[in-house]
C-alpha cells in the first residue's frame, strides 16, 4: 500500500510553514494566556498535537474517496448545523458550540472543510467546461442552506465565509465572465435588502467599522483597541509577554479574534513579517499542488482548501487592523480554538494527499 | 498496488490538454490575489506600526496610563513674629476624568444635583480643560464642603469618571487681615493661558493674582509632583509606575506686625482710607491698612457676579490698595517740607513772623487762612502748630514753585516710592513746565500759594507720606518702604534676607530740620496743637494734621454738613516717641472731614498698640497674682479694677 513516491512527494515546505506558524501560534497563546488567566496554550499544544495525527491520517487514504462519500458529508454536516440551533451550547449571544462530553465541537468551523469537500466533488463530477448561473442552482444550494443555518447562530463571518469559498472553486472550475458581471451586479443591487436582513448588532458592526470613533465604548471600542495595540508594536514590538493592550485587558478576544493584535504589538512589524511569511509559503504552496494536480478534482480540492485558509486569513488580519468590519472569524493555527485547528489540519492532510498522489497519473 | 486499478474504482478523470491552459491561468490569477491581499496587510501594517506607530503607543500609554497631580504645599504668608496669616489647609476638589467617562451629558445629569453649584460655572471649567490630556482630571468644583464630598463618595460607583481630589488650599487664621498686601489666589483663567503668565500651571490651579501672592507666585508656589500609575481596562490599578513628590512652596516673612496691623484695620473702621506705620530707621513696613477690605477666600472659591460689583464699587473701590495706588491732595501735612523749605533757603529764620488776620490778599483775590479769626504774630513754631495758612502764604511766594518742587522732590514726593508692589502711583509735584505742557497756560501766582498749603494740584499717596514722616522722624534718610523680611525654603533654611535699601537724603540741615521736630512736637503737645487728640500718655508723639479740599468751596462750611463725597480728607502723619523715633504713621481718611479729629485718634491707637507690643510684659508676676487671688465674679469691682 505505502508507496515510496509518498515521501518523495511529501511537501515538506507546507508542512514547515504550518509547524512554523503552530509554533508561533503557541508562543502567542502563551502571552495572551497570561493576559486572560486561563491556559489556553496547553489545550492548543493538544489540537496541534491531536491536529497533526488527523493530517496524517488524512494523507493516508485517497481522496479520491471524497466524491462518492460527499453526500454523506453534506447531510452530516447540516445535521449538525441544525442540532446546534437546538441544543448548542450559547457563548456570548452566539448559540455555536456542540457539547460532546470531552470536547464542545464547532460544526459552523467543520462547516468550512466540508463544504470545499462537497463543491469540489459536485464540479468534477458535473464536468462541464464552462459554468453559466443557471447551471450553479444545486452547488448553490448545496452552499447556501448550510450558511443560512450558520447565519441563524448568529454568525455571519463564517456564512460569509461559506459564500467565499463557494465563489472560490466556482471560479476555479470555470465561469463565463457575463455571468460574473451579473452575478456581482446582482449583490450589489440586493446589499439594501441585506442590510435590512441583519440583526442589530451586526448593523452596529458595519456601522462602526465606516466610523469607529463615533461610539468608542460601544462597537467601536474592539477596532479602536486593536489598531492601537498593533500600531504601538512599532518595528520591533513591546516584547514578549509586555504588551499592555493585552496584557491589562483592553483588548478583547485576546486568544481568539484578536490573537494576532497580541503578536502585533509584542513582536511589531518584524514579527508580523516573519508569520505573513509563513502563510504566504502555506498559500503559494496550495496553490502550486491546486496547479500541479493531473486531474480536476484534486485540483478544485487544494484551491478550495487554499481559499479556505486565505480568506480566513485575510478577513481575520483586516478585521484587527481596521480594514473590514468586525466578524468571527478565526486565523487559522493562531487563534485558539479546537474545531478551528481540526479544519485546518483536514485541509492541510487533504493539501499534502493531493500532492503525493499526483505521480499516479505518470 | 495496480493504480489503474484504483482508477478504474473510483472513476477518475484526467485532464484534457485544453484544460490545462485554462488552469494554469486561473491559478495564476490566484497568485496575483494572494500577492495582492498580502501588500495591502504589509502596507497597512507599515501604516499603523511605523508611520502611525508613535501615535498609536501615545494612545496605548493614555490608556494604561493614569497621572495624579500632587499638588505642593502653597508657600506660607508669615508677619515679623512668624505669626501665620496665610497657611494651607486640605482643599476637596471633585474632578471629573475625561476619558474614562462614557455620556458627558448623562454623568452632568447625575452629578449636578449633589454639587451646590451652578450648571453654568461647571461647564466653562468643563471646557477649559478640553486643551489638556483627556486622562488628567479636570477641577470642576473646587473645594466642595463635607456635605457635598459625602454624597458624591456614596454614589461614586454610578459617577464613573468622577474624582475627588485632595489639593492644599488657603487658610488665613486671622481672617482677612491686610488683605491688600496678602492679596489672593484665584483659579487660573483662560486669559492667563493665552497669556502665558503662569508657566507650569494647569487649568484648575491656583494661582496668586495680587499683592504678596501675586508677586510671589514662583516662590510660593512651590514644584508639582506628580504619580503614574498602571490601570487595567476596568481602572484597577495594576502598580505605581513613578512618584515625583511635590516641593513646598517657600514661606515669605513679611515686616508687618498682625497685631499692629489689626490696630490699624480697627481704627480705620468702618471709614474709607489707609494706614501705612514704618520703622523709620529702616524702611520697614510695620502695617499697612487700606479699607474697606475684601476676603481672599472669596477668590480661590471663585467670586460671582454680585460680589464683583461690589468689590468694584466705583465710590469705595475696596479693591484698591488706597495706601499705595491713590493720589490726594496731602493738604498741611506739606507744611512739613515748606517749613523745612523755607529755612534751608533763608527765606525765613526761627525768629521771623508774619501777621494772620484771617486772610491773606494777592492782587484782586482773598486767600483765607482756615481759623477766620486769624493767628496773629506767627513764628515758624506757632505756623505749623496752628497750622496757620497765611504763613505759609507768605512763605510760599518768597520761595517760588520752582524751590517747592524742589525740595518736595527731595523728600521723595512726586515719585515711587519703590515698594515692590504693582500699581504704585506717582503722586504730583507740579511745576511750570508740567502746567504749560498740560494746560497751555502759565504758572499763576496763586497756584503757588494753593501748593504751599498742600492743595491744588499737589498729589501725594499715603506710603509717600509715611516716608516723609519716617524721614524726619530719623534725622532725613529716606529709605525704599519694604514689606518682605526674609523668605525660608520649607526646610526652614533661609533662602534670602531684605536688608533696608537707603534711596538718599533729604536736602535739609540738621538743625532746620530740628527746629522743625520741635513744632512737630507741638502740633501734639502744644494745648493749642492741632492733634491734641493723638496724645498719649507717657509717650511723646510728634506729628502734622492735614486737611485736603476735594471741591472748591465759595465759603467754609462745617465738613459735617455736606455730602460725604464732598466732605474733606483727613490726614495725619506722626512718629514717636519724638526724641528717638521708633514707628512713624501716616493716616488718611477719606473724606473724613478735620486731620485733627478723624486722623489723628487712628494714628494714636496704631502708635498706643506699638508701644504695648514693645513693652515688657510681666507675665510670670502676673500667673502667680492670680492664683492667688479668689476669683470675684462680680463685674463692677473687675472694671474698677481695670481702669
Amino acid at each position: 500500500m505505502f508507496d515510496k513516491r509518498y515521501i518523495e512527494n511529501f511537501d515538506w515546505w507546507l508542512f514547515f510553514s504550518v509547524l512554523g506558524i503552530m509554533a508561533i501560534g503557541f508562543i502567542n497563546l502563551n502571552s495572551a494566556s497570561a493576559a486572560t488567566g486561563y491556559h489556553f496554550q496547553y489545550k492548543q499544544l493538544q489540537w496541534y498535537t491531536v491536529g497533526l495525527a488527523v493530517m496524517f491520517l488524512v494523507m493516508c487514504f485517497d481522496y479520491h474517496v471524497i466524491p462518492s462519500i460527499a453526500l454523506h458529508i453534506w447531510v452530516g454536516i447540516v445535521i449538525l448545523l441544525v442540532l446546534v440551533l437546538f441544543i448548542g451550547k450559547s457563548v456570548g449571544g452566539s448559540q455555536r458550540w456542540l457539547s460532546l462530553g470531552f470536547m464542545r465541537l464547532q460544526p459552523s468551523e467543520l462547516a468550512k472543510i466540508c463544504i470545499v469537500m462537497v463543491l469540489s466533488s459536485w464540479f468534477y463530477k458535473d464536468e462541464r467546461e464552462q459554468y453559466r448561473i443557471r447551471d450553479l442552482g444545486v452547488p448553490m444550494l448545496l452552499t447556501l442552506i448550510p450558511a443560512v443555518l450558520i447565519h441563524r447562530q448568529p454568525d455571519l463571518g463564517t456564512s460569509l465565509l461559506l459564500i467565499a469559498l463557494f465563489a472560490s472553486i466556482v471560479y476555479v472550475a470555470g465561469i463565463r465572465w457575463t455571468s460574473v458581471i451579473i452575478v456581482f451586479s446582482g449583490v450589489m443591487a440586493a446589499m439594501p435588502l441585506v442590510w435590512k436582513y441583519l440583526k442589530p448588532y451586526q448593523r452596529k458592526r458595519i456601522e462602526s467599522f465606516l466610523n469607529p470613533e463615533s461610539d468608542p465604548f460601544g462597537a467601536g471600542y474592539h477596532v479602536i483597541q486593536s489598531k492601537i495595540a498593533v500600531g504601538s508594536g512599532q518595528f520591533t514590538g513591546m516584547g514578549y509577554m509586555k504588551g499592555s493592550q493585552a496584557q491589562l485587558k483592553f483588548l478583547p478576544e485576546v486568544h481568539t479574534d484578536f490573537a494576532f493584535s497580541v503578536w502585533s504589538e509584542e513582536w511589531g512589524f518584524v514579527g508580523d513579517m516573519v508569520l505573513l511569511s509563513l502563510f504566504t509559503i502555506l498559500l503559494v504552496r496550495g496553490i502550486a499542488i491546486a496547479q500541479d494536480s493531473k486531474e480536476p478534482f484534486g485540483t478544485y480540492l487544494a484551491f478550495g482548501i487554499t481559499a479556505m485558509i486565505f480568506w480566513q486569513m485575510v478577513v481575520n488580519l483586516g478585521m484587527v487592523m481596521g480594514l473590514l468590519p468586525v466578524v468571527g472569524v478565526p486565523l487559522p493555527l493562531v487563534s485558539y480554538g479546537g474545531s478551528s485547528v481540526l479544519t485546518t489540519m483536514i485541509g492541510i492532510g487533504l493539501l499534502l494527499n493531493v500532492r503525493a498522489r499526483r505521480f499516479m497519473f505518470h | 498496488m495496480r493504480l489503474s486499478a484504483i482508477r478504474a474504482v473510483l472513476n477518475v478523470k484526467k485532464f484534457g490538454p485544453e484544460d490545462q491552459g485554462a488552469r494554469q491561468g486561473l491559478c495564476a490569477g490566484a497568485y496575483v490575489l494572494i500577492f495582492f491581499a498580502m501588500s495591502i496587510i504589509v502596507a497597512r501594517l507599515w501604516y499603523l506600526q511605523i508611520i502611525e506607530g508613535e501615535t498609536n503607543r501615545k494612545k496605548a500609554e493614555d490608556n494604561r496610563l493614569r497621572v495624579v497631580r500632587l499638588q505642593p504645599p502653597r508657600g506660607k504668608i508669615l508677619d515679623r513674629n512668624g505669626r501665620l496669616l496665610a497657611g494651607v489647609k486640605p482643599c476637596f476638589n471633585v474632578c471629573i476624568v475625561r476619558k474614562d467617562v462614557r455620556n458627558m451629558e448623562e454623568l452632568l445629569g447625575r452629578l449636578l444635583p449633589l454639587l451646590n453649584e451652578p450648571e453654568g460655572p461647571v461647564r466653562v471649567r468643563l471646557k477649559n480643560s478640553l486643551q489638556q490630556p483627556s486622562y488628567l482630571p479636570a477641577v470642576i468644583k473646587r473645594d466642595a464642603d463635607w456635605d457635598e464630598i459625602s454624597r458624591i463618595e456614596a454614589r461614586l460607583p454610578e459617577l464613573s469618571g468622577v474624582v475627588i481630589e485632595v489639593t492644599p488650599g488657603r487658610k488665613y487664621p486671622y481672617g482677612s487681615i491686610a488683605p491688600h498686601l496678602l492679596g489672593y489666589i484665584g483659579e487660573l483663567s483662560q486669559a492667563d493661558i493665552d497669556a502665558n503668565r503662569f508657566p507650569g500651571a494647569r487649568p484648575g490651579d491656583l494661582v496668586g493674582k495680587y499683592g504678596v501672592e501675586a508677586r510671589f507666585q514662583p516662590q510660593l508656589a512651590g514644584i508639582k509632583g506628580e504619580r503614574k500609575l498602571e490601570v487595567d481596562s476596568r481602572m484597577m490599578l495594576r502598580r505605581v509606575v513613578s512618584e515625583v513628590p511635590p516641593v513646598a512652596g517657600d514661606d515669605i516673612y513679611l515686616t508687618i506686625d498682625a497685631d499692629l496691623q489689626m490696630a490699624a484695620e480697627d481704627g480705620l473702621g468702618d471709614e474709607v482710607g489707609a494706614v501705612v506705620a514704618l520703622e523709620p530707621d529702616t524702611g520697614r513696613i510695620l502695617a499697612m491698612a487700606s479699607t474697606p477690605k475684601f476676603d481672599p477666600e472669596a477668590f480661590a472659591r471663585g467670586v460671582t457676579t454680585e460680589e464683583w460689583k461690589v468689590l468694584n464699587d466705583p465710590l469705595y473701590r475696596p479693591m484698591r490698595n488706597k495706601a499705595i495706588q491713590e493720589a490726594y491732595a496731602p493738604g498741611s501735612t506739606f507744611k512739613i517740607i515748606m517749613g523745612a523749605a523755607a529755612l534751608q533757603e533763608h527765606v525765613v529764620d526761627e525768629s521771623t513772623r508774619f501777621f494772620c488776620n484771617g486772610s491773606f490778599k494777592l492782587g484782586r483775590r482773598t486767600f483765607r487762612c482756615w481759623d477766620w479769626r486769624g493767628h496773629g504774630q506767627t513764628d515758624i513754631y506757632k505756623a505749623i502748630v496752628q497750622s496757620c495758612d497765611v504763613y505759609f502764604y507768605n512763605v510760599g511766594l518768597k520761595l517760588g514753585v520752582d524751590r517747592i518742587g524742589k525740595y518736595a522732590r527731595g523728600f521723595g514726593l512726586g515719585q515711587r516710592t519703590g515698594i515692590d508692589l504693582p500699581g504704585e502711583q506717582r503722586g504730583l509735584i507740579p511745576t511750570r513746565e508740567w502746567k504749560l505742557k498740560r494746560f497751555h497756560e502759565p504758572w499763576q501766582k496763586g497756584e503757588t500759594l494753593n501748593i504751599s498749603i498742600g492743595q491744588g494740584f499737589v498729589l501725594t499717596t499715603p506710603i509717600q507720606m509715611a516716608s516723609v514722616i519716617a524721614a524726619v522722624a530719623n534725622g532725613g534718610d529716606i529709605y525704599e518702604p519694604r514689606f518682605v523680611e526674609k523668605i525660608k525654603g520649607p526646610d526652614a533654611s533661609e533662602i534670602q534676607h531684605f536688608t533696608p535699601v537707603k534711596k538718599g537724603h533729604i536736602p535739609v540741615s540738621e538743625r532746620n530740620l530740628g527746629i522743625v521736630k520741635n513744632a512737630l512736637k507741638g502740633v501734639v503737645q502744644d494745648k493749642r496743637g492741632t492733634a491734641r487728640r493723638c496724645r498719649i500718655k507717657g509717650i511723646e508723639v510728634a506729628g502734622k494734621t492735614g486737611t485736603a479740599q476735594v471741591i472748591r468751596q465759595a465759603r467754609r462750611r462745617q465738613s459735617e454738613k455736606m455730602a460725604w463725597k464732598y466732605r474733606d480728607h483727613a490726614w495725619f502723619v506722626a512718629y514717636a516717641p519724638a526724641d528717638a523715633p521708633q514707628i512713624a504713621v501716616a493716616v488718611l481718611i477719606e473724606h473724613g472731614g478735620h486731620g485733627g479729629s478723624a486722623a489723628a485718634p487712628v494714628a494714636r491707637m496704631v502708635i498706643e498698640r506699638w508701644f504695648q507690643l514693645m513693652a515688657p510684659k510681666p507675665v510670670i508676676k502676673r500667673q502667680i497674682n492670680a492664683d492667688a487671688i479668689p476669683v470675684i465674679s462680680k463685674p463692677g469691682f473687675i472694671k474698677a479694677k481695670n481702669v
